[in-house]
């Protein structure tokens, strides 16, 4: 579950985030839909602690990541998986080291074998539809599809609790995004997994999700399944959805 | 930076120890800088052996260019020198791919996984520096008295016998030990200026590109700075 409460953050006189407060139960998948610029990837940084709040709590299974710090911080993470919006993967990285990376580090700890490691691997990279060619291959060999679903693969490997998604459908193709949709959804099914999804692609968040959220101006403006969301009366949700649906 | 560098120090002594990632950093930083370390010390001897020659010939001195030539190498051109010449092979690198990490979110991504990046990626880094830059200075006093030699004793024309036995009067170890303490110095400043530079990048290529050359200037300024220190501390006026 993830509860966050009266957060706010400002950089410099940029005020991004005025008093959110959003509970996510167990095992849903959650959008936060917003324009550019909105504040979304600001409030999903919060969540797993890369940025600490001005003011307000984030709490994720009970734990207070915004009070945690160091090594209590770096142990917390243990719970989450994250799709970057550019992928963030590491470039000096192959396919296969960029999505064992998770498991190796947790293999320090928890002594997983090597063997067991490629296993998985190869078995993530099945799920998002890669075969064991790509295992070899650099990043920068791949197209903007095969690097968001390698991501994807590398934010499942360790069998987080929580996985968040930043624009996951971005500078996709439809039958690419499509895939990835049905990726979310499946997360969510096979494994219960708790998500967070960043979006400004209408159409997935309606997929995808179970509720929803607009943010604009630092606000959570609208919140709801999405035929709640839907039939907001907010000026900005109307507007925002209007010009989508209107052409659909 | 300061807390850059305390927080660098307090991730160095925990584990787990990434020795393969520390011993990648020592063939880069170490053995990828070999080469141009070794050609500006050679070179840096031959030139310094000429002139002390043409110096010292005016009072019939020059059999003491040999110890000139190894006295100066290893207490100052040598440590000097290799730590600006890794700065600008190793060190500009270093904070490149920092700052590309950095601004790609490579490094949140590294974050994310609950890896903490100083710890995978800066620790190793000052650590290979710190083992690095006094066996690239050792290197630099080798060639760089071996292209002194040859320049002193082939060329100028210096009596091998009175070369070698002024070099013997001249050096003692705390010499090359002078040298090899500013190396470590010059290593930790270098390491932690560059790695700091790129990990604080912002703003895309051209923010990369700024991190780089402060932190290439900085380290720079830094290492001439912490040779005078060393120096006067050791020495006085």
């Amino acid at each position: 579950m993830i509860e966050i409460r009266d957060l706010w953050k400002s950089f410099g006189d940029n005020h991004v985030l005025k008093g959110i407060d959003l509970t996510i139960p167990k095992g849903e998948t959650f959008v936060v839909l917003g324009g550019s610029g909105s504040g979304k990837t600001v409030l999903m940084k919060h969540v797993i602690g890369l940025l600490k709040p001005d003011r307000g709590a984030v709490r994720v299974n009970g734990l207070e990541i915004s009070a945690l710090d160091g090594k209590a911080l770096t142990e917390a993470r243990q719970m989450f998986g994250m799709v970057f919006q550019g992928a963030a993967l590491f470039d000096s990285m192959t396919v296969f080291e960029n999505v064992a990376f998770p498991l190796k580090e947790k293999r320090r700890r928890q002594r997983i074998s090597a063997d067991e490691v490629r296993q998985r691997v190869t078995e993530k990279l099945r799920v998002v539809d890669l075969g064991e060619e790509v295992l070899e291959r650099w990043p920068s060999e791949l197209s903007g599809g095969m690097r968001k679903r390698v991501a994807l693969a590398r934010a499942l490997v360790s069998d987080p609790q929580v996985v968040l998604y930043d624009e996951p459908t971005t500078g996709l193709d439809p039958i690419t995004t499509d895939y990835v949709d049905g990726m979310i959804l499946n997360a969510k099914q096979a494994l219960g997994i708790t998500s967070m999804v960043i979006s400004h692609d209408i159409a997935s968040a309606f997929k995808v999700a179970d509720r929803l959220g607009v943010l604009y101006d630092g606000h959570l403006v609208a919140e709801g399944t999405p035929a709640e969301v839907r039939q907001s009366q907010d000026p900005f949700v109307q507007k925002f959805l209007s010009l989508w649906f209107e052409k659909q | 930076m300061i807390l850059f560098a305390v927080e660098m120090v307090a991730w160095a002594v925990r584990p787990p120890f990434r020795l393969e990632l520390v011993l990648t950093q020592m063939a880069f930083i170490g053995v990828g800088s070999a080469f141009i370390v070794g050609v500006t010390g050679t070179f840096a001897g031959m030139v310094f052996a000429l002139q002390m020659n043409f110096a010292l010939k005016q009072f019939a001195a020059e059999a003491f260019s040999g110890g000139a030539v190894a006295f100066s190498l290893a207490r100052e051109l040598a440590p000097v020198f290799t730590a600006l010449m890794v700065t600008a092979r190793a060190g500009s690198a270093i904070a490149t791919e920092l700052g590309t990490m950095r601004v790609t979110e490579q490094i949140d991504a590294m974050e994310s996984m609950a890896v903490n990046p100083i710890h995978y990626l800066v620790v190793p880094r000052v650590i290979a520096s710190l083992v690095m830059f006094p066996v690239l200075t050792m290197l630099f006093n080798a060639l760089g008295y071996a292209g002194g030699f040859v320049m002193g004793v082939y060329v100028a024309r210096i009596p091998i016998g009175p070369y070698l036995a002024h070099t013997q009067e001249f050096m003692d170890v705390d010499d090359i030990l002078h040298g090899l303490l500013k190396a470590v110095v010059f290593g930790f400043i270098v390491a932690i200026i560059t790695t700091w530079r790129g990990y604080a990048a912002t703003g895309g290529a051209r923010g990369v590109g700024e991190g780089t050359t402060r932190g290439v200037v900085a380290s720079s300024i830094f290492v001439l700075l912490a040779d005078y220190a060393i120096t006067f501390a050791s020495v006085g006026t």
